[in-house]
Parts: C-alpha cells; structure tokens; sequence
C-alpha cells in the first residue's frame, strides 16, 4: 500500500516537474511570437495594401501578389534566384563532401588545411564579393593581370558580358565561401559512422566506391538533409555576393529576388515588395518541405 | 563621508539629467560625406555659441533610403539634407517660403530651383551650385591641337583623333557598373535636349503630367533613340572603354589622372576625388559642355541646386532648427563650405576657391556659352535615375539597339507612374 503511494507520489511529481519545464519554453516563445509570428502576420496583412513606406495604406487584396507574375522583370529575377540556388546547393554539396572526404583522411597539416578551407566562410560575403571583384574585374583585376602574364587572360575575357558566364562567377564566388562550412557538416557526420561497417563492407569484398554508395553515402543522410536544407534556403535569399560583384546588372539581369525586394522597398512600394518577400519564403519553403521529405524517407 | 558622496552623486546626476532634459536637441541628418568634419566643427561652434541647443549630426551613406525608414518609423530628423518631392507632396517639409533673409541672399535662378513646382513654395534652401559636363584632359588636348567640341560631329572628331593618335589612352572613359552614372547622361544628354528645346519650365510640367506628346521618348527619331544610336556607336568603333559595363567611378579617376584617358563625364563632386588623386591636375583639368547632338540644339551643361537643407514639419524644434541654419548659412561658414564641397556658393555675398582658377574659369565660360540646365526632380516615383542607368547598361551589353531602347525607356517610364 505503501508502496503504490510512493509510485503514485513519484508519477505525480514527474509530471508536475515535466509541466514545470514545459513553462521554461515560454521565454523563447515569447520571444518567437515577437520576432517572427507577429512581423509575419504584420507582413501578410501589408502586402494586400499599397502602402509606401510613410503614407496611408489602402486595402488592394491581392494586387500585388497578380501585378508581381505580371511582371517580367520580377520572372527574370525568379529565373536567376533559382538558377543560382541550383547550382550552389548541388555544387557545395559535392564540394563539400569531397572536402570532408579528404579532410577524414590523416596527412600533415591536416588541421591548418581544415581551417584554410573554412575561412571564407566566417568573412562578410560582401566583403568577400568585392575581393573577388577586385581579382576578376575584366581588364583590371589581379587574377586578370596573372592570367595576362601567363597569356591566358582571355580564359577570364569580359565575363559580366553575357548571362551563363556572369552567373557561372557569381555561384562559383558562392561555393568558394561556404564549401568549407558544408564541409564541416560532412565531416561530423563521417565521424559518427562507425569505422565497423566499414571495415565489415571491405572484408565481404565491397570495392571502395560500393563502400562508399551503400555504406557511407545512406548513413550520411542526417548531414546531407541539413546541408541541402541550408544551402537551398541561404542561396534562395542571396543578396550580397550579386550586390558586391554585378549589382544584380548588367541592367537586371543577375538581380535576385532578395534585391529586388529590397529596390522595391527603398522604391516607396513597400506593399509591393512585402507581397513578394511573401513569395519569397513560399519558394523557399517549397524546395526546403521536399528535400526535407526526401531525404528523411532515405533516412 | 559616503553620504556625502553619495548625495554628491546623485545631485550631480540629477543635474546632468536636468540638463539634459532642459537642452533642445535638434537632429541633423545628411547624405554628404564630405562636409561632415567641417559641420562637425561648425556644430561644435554653434552649440558653445547658444547654450540650451544641441545639434547633433548623423551621416548615412545611403541617405536617400535611409530616410524613408525614418519617416516611415516616425523617427523624422529636424533638419535634413535629403529632399524628394515624393516627401514634399507628401508633406513631410516645412515652408520656408517665409525666410526671406535667406532668400534675399541666393542666386535667383537657385532660388527658382529651390522653388516646388505644384505649390510654388520653398520646402529647401540650397547653399551651394553644381555643375556637370565633361572634364578632359587639357595636356592632351593640346598635344593633339584639339578643343573642346560644341557638335556631336566634333566630338566624335575629337575621340577618333585622341584613339588614333594615342592608342593607349581611352578617348571617353565611362564607368558604367555604377547605373547612377549612366543615369546621369540621360539626364545630361536626352533628357538635357529636351530641357533646352521645351524650355526649363515646360519641360517640368511635361515630366509632371507625363506629356508624351511633348516627352517623345520612344519616337524612332526622338532625342531617346539618336542619344542609343551615338552611344552604341562609340561603343562599337571603340571610342570608349572595353570594359564599360564593370568599371567604376575609382577605375575612373585612376585613369584619367595618369593619362589614360582623355575625357569622362561627371559633376563638379568629383573634382576633390581628382585633386586627392593627383595634385599635380590642378592645371591640366579642363571642363566642356555636353555637345549638341540633336538638329537645331546648342551644347549643355547642368548648372543645379547642390547641398538643399529642408527642416521637417513635424519638427518640434523649428526655432532651434532655423537658429542653426542661420548660423550654418553666414558668409563666413559658407565660404568654408563651398571651399570643402568643391562647388560654388549660391549665396551671392560668399566668395570663395571653391577649385583652382584656371578650372573655375573655365567652368564660368562653359556657363556663359552653353544652354544650362537643372536635374529633373519630377520624374516618376517608380522610375529613379538608377533604374535608367540599368536600361543603358543593357543597350551596352547587346539587349536593345536604339529604337528598342527608345521604347523600352518610354515603357519604364510611363509604368512608372
């Protein structure tokens, strides 16, 4: 009897202490609820009117949301954004991983190396853009002069001067910077799959490609989710490495949205542009859900 | 001895927020930057001159965007160095329509410029004037016996001579990876026509109501396509820089102040950037108007209200704010800040070196000979001067020929309102 009390008196206080900690949540929530559910119910209420910036906001339902499909500066700008988070979510993945793959390897100097390869990461991609601007610039910049040196430089020629080009730099910019912190995700998670397996693939004869496509590739899903889920959604809102290289020109040709948000906002459409920053975190969060999907079902 | 310190303290607290709260704080926002050292120290005069004001200056880079925050966040600085007329209409501006001392001392033309065109009040005073046109070089130019063209036919006469005789040197070097310089020769060159042959007056009520009929902009002979169709044939018989489309106004001033190039279009801002550059300028820099490139038209050049200050309406602090610009705007302070700013005073009892004498006379000729025109402040409001520069940057990266441009300018600009 006693016995069952002492049962029924720790249960009791379990969930009283389970309850206790649930209430530990509410700062954070608080702070959630004031940072980002209430500017984004703010946001969704501003993008039906035709406000400004400073003048009285009209009521337009959704205007802006049909004049933004209408409108073919907008579509390129579509067009680019995606092209570029295509290309830089596949490239830093397999950029990435390929620097995991070696940097799991033991050599000299490993670390060094390791710290090399992430560095650019930890810089202002702005700053970073405007480096690599300095060394591109047709006809003026330092790799251009090398390359002149070595009577090359017309490998480099004009490249802002036609669109496949530009966008090649502008996503190669990108993956330079942020290989490195793709690579520490791919590290980490090759260092929790157990040396074991491996070894247990290569004793029942496994080549070393089949070890690393049914061993090391499906136990690597936790990191590959994060990665592609990360570089989709920081490449889909990509503005400083354009803004410091192009300036979303020539014309507006290599703009993306998140500048084009910005340029319609500065441009006293700030109804408009917060209409398209809506559309912005559904394009985002479209390809973010079916990666997610994906490679959970792999996982 | 520690509750005497303490009661110390805490007296000495209370005054400095007493005083505090007795100073008058007026908040002074400005774009410039290079006036901020010397409005620091004018400032710094000012508020030891009248105890119980404060001024305080806050410089942005982009100004322009950065107030749009502020008005948008009621944060509204008392006094402003930014001004659009979106703001006016708006009525964020405070009439100053009435301080005729201010008035009574500026140039009449700076007086019109600084005149709303709607209301036919003065929201701004402007301190200064600034010039744009062509500034060359005047060593090469007299190594080649050339002068400065006043046709379009001279002009390309003189980039064809200066590519042949001096192969190394860009005849007319033209940083377009900033749009707003791009923007600019619209605005100095169509644009520019259209101010002359309209008149000054006309041709702003003709951008307010959008006239096309008087605007023109997508005729397949109007000011819009011949200005595409020169452009693109300078580009094309290599008369201006290869790298057009990325080079900046820094690969600009590099080039043409150690000789590479002969002529660039610009204002009179950045004639410091020159000078810091390379002193040993001063004498080789000389200044041209835009030539005549249409029939019947004369050579231009943009002599326009610089450095406008306007005070908010919604200012609680307008005495203390008028106090200020008083003192700013006396003789003495003028003459030193037209000397930092480069470009004349507007004020007609300031003289000052505002540039070396041989280039200040020579910009005083080129004002005496050409047709001078103002910036154009009624464009629309979803139109800037950037977003022209970006369709100019596509006519030069191969997107439209002239008429083509032509229309896509006329399409952009009606959208715009």
């Amino acid at each position: 009897m006693q016995s069952k009390g002492w049962v029924a008196n720790g249960a009791r206080h379990k969930r009283h202490r389970r309850e206790y900690t649930q209430y530990m949540s509410l700062p954070a929530l608080l702070l959630f609820c004031a940072f980002f559910v209430y500017p984004l119910i703010r946001g969704v209420g501003m993008s039906l009117t035709d406000w400004d910036g400073m003048g009285e906001a009209t009521f337009i339902g959704l205007n802006n949301f049909a004049r933004f499909f209408q409108d073919a500066r907008a579509m390129g700008d579509i067009k680019t954004t995606l092209i570029f988070a295509a290309g830089s979510a596949i490239l830093l993945n397999l950029v990435g991983l390929m620097y995991a793959l070696l940097m799991e390897k033991p050599f000299h100097g490993r670390s060094a190396t390791r710290v090399i390869i992430y560095l650019p990461a930890i810089i202002s991609p702005l700053i970073m853009g405007y480096i690599w601007y300095f060394l591109l610039q047709p006809g003026r910049g330092f790799l251009y002069h090398a390359m002149e040196q070595l009577g090359t430089s017309f490998q480099l020629g004009n490249w802002m001067s036609d669109y496949p080009t530009t966008m090649t730099v502008l996503i190669l910019v990108n993956v330079w910077q942020y290989a490195g912190m793709t690579m520490i995700i791919y590290l980490a998670g090759l260092q929790n799959i157990s040396s074991d397996l491996r070894e247990a693939a290569m004793i029942d004869g496994a080549s070393t490609w089949q070890r690393f496509t049914r061993v090391t590739l499906p136990l690597l899903m936790p990191a590959i989710r994060i990665n592609i889920v990360t570089n989709i959604i920081g490449s889909l809102s990509v503005f400083d490495v354009i803004m410091s290289l192009t300036e979303g020109g020539p014309g507006y040709a290599t703009e993306s949205l998140s500048i084009y948000i910005m340029r319609m906002c500065y441009g006293s459409r700030t109804g408009y542009s917060t209409a398209v920053a809506m559309i912005l975190f559904m394009i985002i969060l479209i390809p973010v859900l079916i990666s997610m999907r994906l490679t959970r079902a792999k996982d | 001895m520690k509750k005497v310190l303490a009661l110390l303290l805490a007296l000495t607290l209370c005054l400095s927020v007493l005083t505090a709260v007795a100073d008058t704080k007026v908040s002074f926002f400005t774009g410039k930057i290079e006036t901020i050292d010397l409005l620091n120290g004018i400032i710094d005069e000012f508020n030891a001159a009248n105890p119980g004001i404060v001024v305080e200056q806050e410089y942005q880079n982009d100004a322009s965007s950065v107030i749009k925050v502020k008005f948008a966040s009621g944060e509204v600085p008392d006094v402003m160095t930014t001004y659009e007329q979106e703001f006016v209409d708006q009525g964020k501006y405070l009439d100053l329509s009435d301080m005729s001392d201010w008035w009574s001392r500026l140039v009449p033309s700076m007086k019109d410029s600084c005149t709303d065109l709607k209301t036919g009040k003065q929201f701004r005073v402007c301190t200064n004037m600034t010039m744009a046109g062509f500034f060359y070089n005047k060593e090469i130019y007299a190594k080649l016996g050339l002068t400065p063209a006043t046709t379009w036919d001279e002009f390309v006469a003189n980039l064809t001579t200066i590519k042949q005789q001096m192969p190394d040197v860009t005849p007319w070097f033209i940083f377009g990876k900033e749009a707003w310089h791009l923007g600019h020769l619209i605005e100095f060159i169509p644009h520019g026509y259209l101010k002359q042959t309209l008149g000054a007056l006309e041709c702003k009520k003709a951008m307010l109501n959008n006239d096309s009929a008087k605007l023109n902009f997508g005729a397949a002979d109007g000011a819009m396509a011949v200005f595409a169709q020169n452009l693109l044939d300078l580009q094309k018989n290599g008369l201006i820089n290869e790298d057009v489309l990325t080079a900046t106004s820094d690969n600009c001033v590099e080039a043409f102040v150690t000789g590479k190039a002969a002529m660039f279009s610009n204002g009179m801002w950045a004639l410091s950037g020159l000078l810091e550059a390379n002193p040993d300028m001063a004498d080789k820099i000389g200044f041209a108007p835009y030539p005549a490139y249409m029939p019947n038209s004369k050579p231009v050049v943009l002599c326009a209200e610089d450095s406008g200050y306007s005070i908010s309406a919604t200012s609680s602090n307008v005495d203390a704010a008028k106090a200020f610009l008083n003192y700013l705007f006396n003789a003495d302070n003028q003459k030193k800040y037209s000397e930092a700013l480069g470009s004349p005073s507007a004020f007609t009892d300031v003289d000052a070196n505002w540039a070396p004498a041989a280039f200040a006379a020579e910009v005083k000729n080129v004002l005496n000979t050409a047709v001078n025109i103002g910036f154009t402040n009624e464009k629309p409001a979803g139109f800037s001067g950037d977003d022209a520069g970006r369709l100019v940057q596509d006519l030069l990266a191969g997107t439209y020929d002239a008429q083509g441009f032509a229309k896509a300018y006329e399409k952009a600009w009606n959208e715009g309102f």
